[in-house]
């Protein structure tokens, strides 16, 4: 079997069979008695589905029972983001709470307020440094959502690094422990005054009360900045083999080749060399056993045409990657036998 | 095989009662929204109806677009929210100047939704500036469809007065008020993407989205290849999945619209067959 990281993670366009793969390698692995916590970013949350935890609160940790997946699937944790849960905690942690207790803090940890890529990376961080996991099997949300995912901590770290200075020079006063970086001088003070006109622009736009409570809300998570700074650390274990695996994933039921390939220069400078090509739903092998004889020529051409996807996303750039792996397509429309069955093809 | 044709989505089925300005197609990940999306376009077109392709936050398919010959337009969200600040403050220069801070970049990236609600606004003007105009929404996927649609909301209660709740609110009159919106969810035949498809459906309708129709997509039941063919040329892994598709079929009802499997690797080719299908009614009616 591939050997197992801490991060295992899952990223490919929709509809690929993200969930349902990554969903098998946390079985699989929970079957080589593996402490296994899945994590699925994606907000139309299918795992929950997969996992028949329909009722289960999300944001907390569960842990599965046997009669899920049979043995041992008990070593499997499953954890379904809830971007209010993480601030939850967040304040919990950094004592500094109440500042997070602001309507518009609130409104955009809503499930679809929008934080669920950034909200996630923070979580994530978090599940890593209690080290109660030998593994965290990662879902990442589809497509270009993945790519912003991975940014996070790009936009995490510009957000407090070149907007804080801004905005504690204007607040100056409010914050007096807070503005060291302020620097006196012609520059700095155009800043400042930038910052304070637009603050007056915003005025005009919004409501007045608006521009008090998001200048709260700044305040608010500049206090608890040190959990979204701690997160770009996450970012580090992404970028090394012996921390993770990469696993971009694929399937031949679909066009999506050179939408594969883009995710994957998006993705570029955080995989490594322990990344694996998978894909899904492959029909090969039922495929290359029909053999219509010819006197039907549009079943002929179905053939034909079925044979030909997937050797398009065979002949899909595979250098670079340690290994393809092809999962075949499962006829079943339970999802928890095609988990099931999905874990028995990793090798 | 016996098929069933009068459940096929068609543009007739589309425009019935009132006729959408704006068409959102939406739905799990893979389902083949672009391509319908872009079907859609081109049916319409072939109508000679002056129709727009957009796919919101997502890059084009640029290839596919111009083998296509596709009408359709870009949406970049700086330039949106450039264009719109500068028409709120009555200045190009100061809204450049704003969109340059450091500040409002960052907090743009790092409150998608903002930008969502910006792109959707726009688009929205568009369709009210040019009453003859309709436009078809390639949608994010159905989490990030939910985040583009509550973005109104969100941020309205964000903001409470002032000049951009006035125009949060004339989106909301637009997307709400059941004249102008259409959207439609796709779901391929699997037990998966057909109950991502009704959640997604109770959750626009909790948000007074009301005009939604369904499909599923990609059906081998109803494939033209397979029209000829009797179960015994049929290999056992097609017969299963026909069967699965049956199953699953029967569980639904028939406000559900069909589209087939179509045979071709080429994506402009079954864009243009899909196109075909779904204009093939406007015809017969003529």
């Amino acid at each position: 079997m591939i050997p197992s990281k801490r991060i295992e993670i899952f990223c490919g366009t929709g509809g690929v069979g993200k969930t349902t793969l990554a969903t098998s390698r946390a079985l699989k692995l929970a079957q080589s008695g593996k402490k296994v916590l899945l994590i699925t970013i994606d907000p139309a949350k299918r795992l929950k589905q997969i996992l028949g935890l329909e009722k289960a609160e999300e944001g907390q940790v569960i842990q599965l029972s046997n009669e899920v997946f049979g043995p041992n699937s008990d070593n499997i944790s499953a954890l379904l983001m809830s971007p209010k849960a993480t601030l939850q905690r967040m304040a919990n942690l950094s004592g500094a709470g109440e500042g997070l207790d602001n309507p518009i803090i609130n409104i955009l940890t809503r499930p679809y307020g929008g934080m669920n890529e950034i909200m996630a990376i923070i979580e994530v961080q978090y599940q890593l440094s209690t080290n109660s996991f030998d593994s965290i099997v990662l879902d990442t949300p589809p497509g270009k959502h993945f790519i912003d995912f991975l940014e996070s901590t790009q936009k995490i770290y510009q957000f407090f690094d070149k907007s804080f200075v801004d905005i504690f020079k204007y607040l100056g006063k409010k914050f007096t422990n807070e503005n060291e970086k302020v620097k006196t001088g012609l520059l700095s003070l155009l800043v400042q005054t930038g910052v304070k006109k637009l603050l007056k622009y915003l005025g005009k736009v919004t409501g007045e009360d608006f521009v008090d409570e998001f200048i709260d809300a700044i305040s608010g998570l500049y206090r608890n900045r040190m959990a979204f700074t701690d997160a770009l650390a996450f970012q580090e274990h992404l970028k090394k083999p012996e921390e993770s695996n990469w696993f971009l994933v694929t399937s031949v039921d679909q066009q999506k080749v050179s939408e594969a390939s883009g995710l994957r220069s998006g993705a570029q400078k955080f995989m490594h060399k322990d990344s694996y090509l998978v894909v899904n739903k492959s029909l090969t092998p039922y495929l290359n056993a029909w053999q219509p004889d010819g006197s039907n020529p549009s079943l002929v051409k179905l053939r034909d045409s079925m044979k030909e996807r997937e050797n398009a996303i065979k002949g899909m750039a595979t250098e670079g990657y340690k290994e393809v792996l092809f999962f075949p397509e499962v006829l079943g429309t339970e999802p928890k036998s095609h988990v099931n069955e999905l874990a028995q093809s990793w090798s | 095989m016996k098929v069933d044709t009068t459940n096929y989505l068609s543009l007739p089925f589309i425009l019935s009662n009132k006729e959408p300005r704006l068409i959102v197609i939406t739905g799990k990940g893979g389902v083949g929204k672009t391509t319908l999306a872009m079907a859609i376009t081109k049916a319409l077109e072939s109508q000679g109806k002056k129709v727009l392709y957009n796919c919101f936050d997502q890059p084009l398919n640029t290839n596919l677009s111009k083998n296509l010959e596709l009408p359709h337009f870009l949406l970049n969200m700086e330039d949106s929210a450039k264009e719109y600040i500068a028409k709120k403050l009555g200045s190009e220069t100061i809204a450049g100047w704003i969109l340059k801070t450091p500040f409002f970049s960052s907090l743009f990236n790092m409150l998608p939704g903002l930008g969502h609600m910006i792109l959707l606004g726009h688009i929205i003007n568009k369709v009210e500036e040019d009453p003859e105009l309709t436009i078809i929404l390639d949608s994010p996927s159905s989490g990030h469809a939910l985040t583009m649609f509550e973005s109104p909301q969100n941020f309205k209660e964000m903001f409470r007065s002032g000049l951009i709740v006035e125009d949060i609110k004339r989106m909301e009159d637009f997307i709400f008020n059941n004249e102008h919106m259409k959207v439609i969810i796709a779901a391929l035949p699997t037990e998966m993407a057909l109950q991502e498809a009704e959640d997604l459906e109770l959750a626009l309708r909790e948000r007074k989205v009301k005009d939604i129709i369904h499909i599923v997509n990609d059906l081998l039941k109803i494939c033209p290849s397979l029209e000829n063919a009797t179960d015994e040329e049929l290999p056992e892994f097609l017969k299963k999945k026909i069967a699965m598709e049956e199953t699953l079929l029967k569980e639904l009802d028939s406000s559900w619209r069909l589209i087939p499997h179509y045979t071709h690797n080429n994506p402009a080719s079954t864009v243009k067959e899909c196109a075909l299908l779904l204009a093939k009614d406007m015809h017969d009616s003529q």
